[in-house]
């Protein structure tokens, strides 16, 4: 069981990557870079790494997805 | 598992090819962040061991996960964060002086 | 036909780095098995990696706080101080309330993985940002000037340099002691039984030190994009 998840977490994390670079609206880009940390921490998480899938959580989730909106409200939205 | 290290092999060309071929600075700051956790993906993977156990010795545990790489993972991140945080704050600093993200745009006008 | 160009040169990048990468999990753990095996009798904490990142490792983690230090003057001094209106969008009262009741809870989990660092997975620098995340709070529910009366810059970046002097001042401690800078585990520190708050030498310190200096910096980060017009 634990394999297929893993598996489907690797593709999950390829795709989101391959679309929050090919996608043309910003806002919906760094959305698609959230889904990257999320699926990153639950892979650290069957790697048995707690602390470093807390900090990803944290850091990437929260923080920079943070920073990334604001930069977007302060600039334009479209490529 | 091997297929693994195909994926950050895959991640890692995903965020040079961002970098390398995109015109939009906030595409370019993505891809940057794309490469770092892949990056940080591959040191944390490297230090499993199969059947081991998160490096917390409370209990009778007797295989290990390998402890270094998670520590330079986790200053990693916070490293990435700070220096995503910089980009940040200058590609806002580039956008006010010639109100365009497209680089090609901003190299034109700089002359 | 430049976009071909970089598709090629990055799967054939892709394939080298596989190559180079497949042997990297069968590489023998020679250090840290040493660390597995004398970390808890040399630094008194039970979860490994803050024992490294913050015993054995601690002057790296000195740089590694002045990294977002420095990344923190930088952007409060990139960007203008002028006050302007960003995100005016006001929530509803709900969200206000709301959020007023989250974060008593956000604080607690923030100091809870600060102080038990070195007991349960967490440390100083995931606390810090959790701490962080309640002045971000401030500043994206309610509007800037709330956020900087409740905390203003100067206390933040006052913050900060106590957390950056309380680590080097914790680190010249091991000096004292008669060891070498930042040595909590060999300067004789009261290591106490592993398990309990108070065990682990200086780490608890260094992790509160840490959380600060994280929490603030990151803060001011946040603060300073926001207020750039």
């Amino acid at each position: 069981m634990e394999q297929i998840l893993y598996y489907l977490l690797l593709i999950i994390l390829l795709g989101s990557s391959i679309f929050a670079i090919a996608t043309k609206n910003l806002l919906i880009s760094v959305i698609t870079l959230t889904v990257f940390s999320g699926s990153l921490v639950m892979l650290y998480v069957f790697l048995q790494a707690p602390d470093v899938a807390l900090a990803e959580i944290v850091i990437s989730g929260g923080i920079t997805t943070g920073l990334f909106i604001v930069t977007i409200s302060k600039t334009e939205g479209l490529e | 598992m091997e297929l693994t290290y195909l994926v950050i092999a895959i991640l890692i060309c995903v965020g040079l090819y961002a970098i390398a071929s995109k015109r939009n600075l906030l595409k370019i700051v993505i891809g940057i962040n794309i490469l770092e956790s892949a990056v940080i993906f591959l040191f944390v993977f490297s230090s499993y061991r199969p059947g081991g156990t998160v490096p917390i010795i409370s209990g009778n545990h007797e295989l290990f996960v390998d402890p270094v790489p998670q520590a330079l993972a986790l200053t990693a991140i916070v490293i990435g964060a700070s220096t995503t945080a910089l980009m940040l704050g200058l590609v806002i600093e580039l956008y006010k002086r010639y109100d365009t993200l497209n680089i090609t745009e901003i190299r034109k006008m700089r002359g | 036909m430049r976009k071909l160009y970089c598709l090629i040169l990055a799967i054939l990048l892709a394939s080298m780095f596989f190559m180079a990468f497949s042997g990297l999990q069968e590489v023998d753990m020679e250090l840290s098995n040493f660390y597995l095996e004398t970390g808890v009798e040399e630094t008194g904490a039970i979860n490994m990696v803050t024992a490294i990142l913050f015993d054995y490792r601690g002057f790296d983690t000195l740089g590694e706080a002045t990294v977002i230090f420095a990344a923190a003057t930088i952007i409060s001094f990139l960007l203008p101080k002028k006050q302007t209106t960003m995100l005016k969008d006001d929530f509803s009262l709900l969200v206000h309330k709301s959020i007023k009741s989250v974060i008593p809870i956000v604080f607690i989990l923030g100091v809870y993985l600060v102080v038990f660092g070195h007991l349960s997975p967490g440390g100083g620098f995931t606390g810090g940002v959790i701490l962080a995340v309640i002045a971000i709070l401030w500043t994206v529910v309610f509007d800037l000037e709330y956020s900087e009366s409740k905390l203003s810059y100067s206390t933040k970046s006052l913050i900060e340099d106590l957390g950056a002097l309380a680590f080097v001042i914790i680190g010249l401690f091991g000096m004292i002691a008669g060891s070498t800078f930042l040595a909590s585990g060999q300067a004789g520190f009261y290591l106490g039984t592993p398990g309990e708050i108070l065990s682990g030498g200086a780490i608890p310190y260094l992790n509160m030190a840490v959380g600060a200096k994280v929490g603030a910096g990151l803060a001011i980060i946040f603060n300073s994009l926001i207020k750039g017009e």
